[in-house]
């Protein structure tokens, strides 16, 4: 796993938006122990601060909990927090640039639309 | 807790302040990148620290001690630099058991272990090493001491692209296993900030930024549109650096003050925004030219009337 060191997006983010994907493929359960700052750091080759600043971020986004001493473990209904917040964030964040951008290239809603829909196609047939 | 604290320290050289002035403190257990163009008194600091000289004036404390002529500082630290010099009868291997009686943490394993990794022989003396085998020993000296204070003054100078990157990994692991308090000055920051914690960025004898790695990612951000349109936007912030582009399009650093909604209207203005590197933002907070370069070569052809 290779960190995208030199693009927009903090490190301490990325760590955090892949310890999520591991709860969604459910590397991690719940009430099971994450990996330390410590341990991602060497995984990662990043500073410790850098990793536990990612392991906060989840823990006041209510994903993972602390037990005193012994460390980060998964929240209950985590998956479906990590779900609820990617739809709220990330997903409104590409709309929000996807417009931006279809307006800039003057593309109609209904040509944007259209794109939509057909993307929503071709993925459906390759799902069957 | 502080394992440093500096306060307005001054160092003469000569008839210059190699520092002016300098005030900032580093917590125990952090890996610091310092960061400074040539001449910004990186390498004065550095001795300052490790005891080798005494400031001309302002206060230094390193263990809550002056460090000018402390046993104590001495034993619990090291710098690492290219101008390290060993007696010429000592081979390697005796130059490291020396290590191991001086320093109390020593760790002759990893000592031995680093060295048959790199390929240097112990039977080898100092100075038959070709540069960047002299400052790889160095380095296996400087993490085989496990001193409390780690300075590291450009321990890569003549490292290959390899060695470089093994070391970093080294340096990364050994303060996993042994956190200690560990300053690295590095012209390769680009490299090696996934290391650091925070950055300290010397510039005129000044601590100019004491910052954290992830806040300096977010410093400053670069914009690039049409002169115009973006001066509407910059008019209240600070602009680092300023270079004209084709078609009468310019190229703005700015200091990253802007609200979201207002990165957000520059974008839908079409102005091109994108980050700026650790690395560049030192670069850009350090240039004495708001044009950088540039500006020799419009000054000429201003004077030369063309």
């Amino acid at each position: 796993m290779n960190l995208d060191l030199e693009g927009l997006k903090p490190i301490y983010i990325q760590i955090a938006e892949w310890l999520e994907n591991e709860i969604l493929n459910e590397r991690f359960q719940e009430d099971e122990k994450v990996f330390s700052q410590y341990k991602l750091a060497e995984l990662f080759n990043i500073n410790p601060a850098t990793a536990a600043k990612g392991l906060n971020m989840l823990s006041e986004d209510q994903i993972l909990y602390t037990k005193r001493g012994l460390g980060k473990f998964v929240a209950e209904h985590a998956k479906q927090r990590i779900l609820e917040k990617r739809k709220t964030e990330t997903l409104s964040q590409l709309v929000h640039e996807l417009v931006l951008e279809a307006a800039q290239l003057q593309v109609s809603k209904n040509e944007l639309i259209q794109m939509i829909e057909r993307e929503h196609e071709e993925l459906k047939g390759e799902g069957q | 807790m502080n394992v440093i604290e500096c306060n307005d320290l001054i160092k003469l050289q000569g008839r210059k302040k190699a520092l002016n002035g300098m005030t900032f403190a580093i917590k125990a257990h952090t890996i610091t990148g310092l960061i400074g163009r040539n001449g910004a008194g990186k390498t004065n600091l550095l001795r300052l620290l490790a005891g080798y000289w005494r400031p001309d004036s302002g206060s230094l404390k390193v263990f809550g001690r002056e460090p000018f002529e402390s046993l104590e500082v001495s034993a619990h630290s090291i710098l690492i630099d290219d101008e390290m010099q060993f007696p010429a009868t000592m081979n390697l291997s005796e130059i490291l058991a020396e290590g191991a009686r001086f320093y109390e943490n020593w760790d002759g394993q990893l000592a031995n272990g680093l060295m048959s990794y790199f390929e240097i022989s112990g039977k080898q003396h100092h100075l038959e090493l070709s540069k960047g085998k002299r400052s790889t020993f160095n380095t296996i000296l400087g993490l085989a001491a496990r001193c409390p204070l780690t300075l590291f003054d450009e321990p890569a100078t003549g490292m290959d692209a390899n060695v470089r990157s093994d070391f970093y990994r080294a340096l990364l692991k050994e303060y996993l296993a042994f956190p200690r308090t560990i300053i690295v000055s590095s012209h390769h920051m680009e490299e090696m900030e996934h290391l650091f914690e925070d950055v300290l960025l010397v510039d005129q004898g000044k601590a100019k930024l004491h910052i954290g790695l992830e806040d300096l990612k977010e410093y400053a951000v670069s914009a690039e549109g049409d002169k115009q349109i973006l001066d509407q936007f910059t008019e209240n912030a600070e602009v680092l650096f300023e270079k004209k582009e084709a078609l009468g399009s310019v190229k703005q650093v700015i200091r990253n003050t802007l609200s979201a909604e207002t990165l957000s209207a520059m974008k839908t203005a079409g102005i091109k925004l994108s980050a700026v590197s650790p690395a560049d933002a030192c670069m850009y907070v350090t240039n004495r030219h708001k044009g950088g370069i540039d500006d020799v070569f419009e000054n000429r052809a201003a004077e030369s009337g063309r």
